[in-house]
């Protein structure tokens, strides 16, 4: 087992080199260049430029440094704004961000999983029909259409929840909730259908008949040998899940004005300050690929049949 | 078949002499489907959608990018004209002012209705409110408009009722000489020049001039959309460097191009004149369709027809374009970027993916190394970053969305390769002499087609949910071109007020992507039935 989280641990490092060199060779190719502005400065303000910025060097220095400075957590300035450098925005809205995400997938898991379980065991009945209608529609609207229509309907028709802004500014932990459950919608809808053809898979596998004819009750069966095997597709699926949380959460932070990750990243895409760009894709790189190397752990640990080569 | 064909003669027969025919996979894919309702609802639908945004262009459909800004948001409507709901916008506000300043007299109880209406931001239900209550009193003879508001109403009706829109289809030119007609946008630039200075009465000279000075300007602009942030030289530079590489052939088609804009502008003023004169004779008939005599030299053909007559079934933008063309057009992009997209995704999969299958060795593990690592990127974000440097426009999208959605087929494409590699029907054309590459496109590609047609139809909709997504940001599709995203993503900011322009394309777009995935799925479980229900 250690050997394979070791080779896994491996894995991500040519992973990470392969974004930060993307990274580094967008930011030089991109048009324009970082200081390039409208009126032409002078020759000297130009040369001290490159020069605090180490421009001046030659590319595979440039490059070295780069890399050297991202391993060593820093992100670099912001060119476009002046103030604070880019690790500074980062840390400040990450954790937003983090704590939205989060809650969007435990939404997701724990109803996807119910659902799905309750819908397998009630197959054919009407809880099923209902549970796999939801979750057709999740799967096919788009996330920026169900996040305005459940604004439009909870928040303005209704007046339940709020419109808008985030529990950090003192509007209150509700805000939380719109957000998270937009964001969860489609995430829900496929784990619960994954939940439920793997789960009807495994309610009609030899073992899990033995244990009936054993008398045990139906809730053991269900929860204690049927669980953990039907879990096995979900858990493989949560990967691609992580990834489309934290594409999804850019748009809902847009919608519902959460002063996240997301926000600075269509913002900083605009006012084309590469290197904020950069700095939020590696992050949420980095955020991507130790979840995955997470999942790949607890399937592991889940299937006995995987061998730790 | 259960009844007996003979048509062929060596068809093959069972002992009840019927023919037994061969079923193909496809045959039997089809078959399949054909028993599953919702696929082939599914497929009805998305076969009525391409039909539509094909075919967008005959459509009796108003201009997806016609501003009229008199049409901002008008709500939809399958009865009332622009002119009517124009009217019923003004009237609304000025019965709100006179409840405001006290004229419009309602109960205390309506009144303190209004205010909580105000003070929870629903300000579509004070206007009705107001409207309704001051339709019925003016009836009732109970209130009475100001002056100043009169003749406001009046000026607006006048309005609504003289307006309209000129479009020149075509000019011709008569040579004095030879007394014969030629279609303006036939001829070349040289006498196009000549048409337009005799028309305005000046020498060619100064019109060369300045349509060479319009047309480096126009360059100049198109060089530094390309490459921002040059100095003032570089970009003179740059300009010359362009113009000669259009030559004078290009020069001249773009001058003519303007040139045929300037002419139109023109003749559609003075047409304009003449028209509204013929409004106050009262002479005037619209729909206006005919041939119109400028001067001596030149005619035009113009359809003319008042501008507050048209019908919006699905309401209007924030620039009073036609939302119902606007979805339709947007349907048209939407449509076209999931199609090609997931084609090149799909061709780049193929061929890569047979490449390591086939290969196998190193090559296949180097591509199945970078597939790998490909996998763990935030690949949207690569999308959205590609997106924010190469400049937004349809094209880059195209480029963007597909290099980075190739990996699934990939990976399919390879597992298929590697399986039938060793099939007695590759070894047989190995042995007959077949190349490598004829092996692999001509006999193991077609084999696995089936898996790679179901992937694909499950990719579209996905395709189109990732630009719709771009372009809800903002990142993708650029006005004046709609696609679904985009107008969902224009409509978010002002759906209490204007909630027609959410839930119209949120409602196209659903349902194309709902029927898309009826019939994927549909397809997936026709072509293998052994995967049925799983995601």
């Amino acid at each position: 087992m250690t050997k394979y989280i070791v080779n896994r641990l491996l894995g991500m490092i040519p992973t990470l080199l392969i974004i930060i060199t993307l990274s580094f060779f967008i930011v030089r190719v991109a048009p324009g260049g970082p200081f390039a502005s409208e009126r032409k400065l002078p020759e000297v303000v130009e040369r001290n430029i490159e020069a605090k910025y180490h421009l001046d060097e030659p590319l595979i220095q440039q490059y070295g440094r780069y890399m050297f400075d991202i391993l060593r957590g820093d992100l670099g300035p912001s060119f476009k704004y002046k103030d604070y450098d880019v690790n500074y925005y980062i840390a400040n809205s990450l954790p937003k961000s983090v704590v939205l995400g989060s809650w969007a997938m435990l939404i997701a898991l724990v109803f996807g999983i119910s659902a799905g379980i309750i819908a397998a065991v009630r197959q054919n009945t009407w809880i099923d029909y209902t549970s796999m209608g939801i979750a057709v529609i999740g799967i096919s609207i788009p996330l920026f259409v169900i996040a305005p229509v459940l604004q439009l309907i909870f928040a303005m028709k209704l007046k339940w929840l709020p419109t808008s802004g985030w529990y950090t500014t003192g509007e209150g932990y509700a805000t939380v909730i719109l957000p998270a459950v937009s964001l969860s919608f489609a995430y829900f809808a496929n784990i619960a259908r994954l939940m439920r053809s793997s789960m009807l898979e495994t309610l009609r596998s030899d073992y899990i008949r033995t244990a009936k004819a054993k008398g045990m009750k139906n809730t053991t069966i269900i929860f204690k040998h049927a669980m953990k095997g039907a879990m096995l597709p979900v858990v493989s699926y949560l990967g691609p899940a992580f990834a489309g949380i934290i594409t999804g959460s850019i748009v809902v932070e847009q919608i519902f004005r959460v002063p996240g990750l997301g926000k600075f990243f269509v913002q900083s895409s605009f006012n084309r300050d590469y290197t904020l760009i950069v700095g939020v894709v590696i992050v949420y790189s980095v955020i991507l690929i130790v979840m995955n190397f997470v999942v790949d752990i607890i399937y592991a640990q889940l299937d006995p049949r995987i061998t730790y080569r | 078949m259960f009844f007996t064909r003979n048509k062929k003669k060596n068809a093959a027969l069972n002992e009840f002499d019927q023919v037994v025919e061969g079923n193909s996979l496809s045959k039997d894919a089809w078959k399949r489907l054909r028993k599953n309702k919702a696929a082939v609802v599914g497929m009805v639908i998305v076969i009525v959608y391409s039909l539509l945004a094909a075919f967008a262009m005959f459509l009796p459909i108003y201009p997806y990018d016609q501003i009229i800004l008199d049409h901002q948001h008008l709500r939809p409507s399958l009865t009332k004209t622009a002119g009517d709901l124009m009217m019923e916008n003004k009237l609304k506000d000025l019965y709100f002012k006179a409840w405001r300043a006290g004229t419009l007299v309602v109960t205390d109880a309506q009144s303190k209705q209004i205010e909580t209406w105000i003070a929870d931001n629903e300000t579509n239900n004070v206007w009705d409110f107001c409207y309704t209550e001051g339709q019925k009193q003016l009836a009732a003879g109970t209130f009475t408009f100001s002056d100043a508001d009169q003749r406001t109403i009046d000026r607006l009706q006048e309005k609504i009722n003289t307006e309209f829109l000129i479009e020149v289809d075509k000019m011709y030119y008569t040579d004095p000489d030879t007394g014969k007609t030629k279609n303006i946008a036939r001829m070349d630039f040289e006498q196009i020049k000549q048409i337009y200075a005799d028309y305005l009465g000046v020498d060619v000279a100064v019109i060369a001039q300045q349509s060479d000075q319009e047309i480096r300007n126009q360059v100049l602009n198109k060089v530094k959309a390309a490459t921002p942030g040059l100095s003032t030289e570089e970009y003179e530079a740059n300009l010359e460097l362009e113009l000669q590489s259009m030559g004078d052939k290009g020069i001249a088609t773009l001058g003519k191009s303007n040139m045929l804009v300037s002419i139109k502008t023109a003749i559609s003023r003075s047409i304009e004149r003449g028209l509204k004169q013929e409004i106050k004779d009262g002479t005037a008939k619209f729909p206006v369709n005919r041939t119109v005599v400028v001067n001596e030299k030149i005619s035009a053909a113009i359809t003319a027809d008042l501008k507050h007559t048209r019908h919006y079934y699905l309401g209007t933008d924030y620039s009073g374009r036609d939302m119902l063309s606007r979805i339709i057009y947007g349907g048209q992009v939407s449509i076209a970027i999931g199609l090609v997209g997931t084609i090149t995704s799909v061709l780049i999969g193929i061929v890569l993916g047979a490449i390591a299958g086939y290969a196998g060795g190193k090559i296949d593990f180097f591509l199945m190394r970078l597939v790998d690592i490909m996998y763990g990127l935030p690949y949207m974000l690569l999308v959205i970053i590609f997106m924010a440097i190469f400049g937004r426009n349809i094209m880059n999208l195209f480029v963007a969305l597909a290099i980075v959605s190739w990996l699934t087929v990939a990976r399919m494409v390879r597992g298929q390769v590697m399986s039938l590699k060793n099939s007695e029907y590759v070894e047989a054309a190995r042995s007959m002499g077949a190349s490598t590459w004829r092996i692999i496109f001509r006999h193991m590609v077609p084999n696995s087609l089936s898996v790679i047609i179901v992937y694909s139809t499950l990719r579209v909709p996905a395709f189109i949910m990732q630009e719709s997504f771009l372009s809800f940001l903002g990142l993708g599709v650029q006005a004046p071109y709609a696609s679904w995203g985009s107008l969902v993503g224009d409509a978010v900011n002002g759906m209490t007020l204007y909630p027609w322009k959410l839930i119209f394309p949120a409602l196209a777009m659903t349902i194309f992507l709902f029927a898309m995935n009826f019939f994927g799925d549909g397809l997936r479980d026709a072509f293998d039935p052994q995967s049925k229900n799983q995601l």
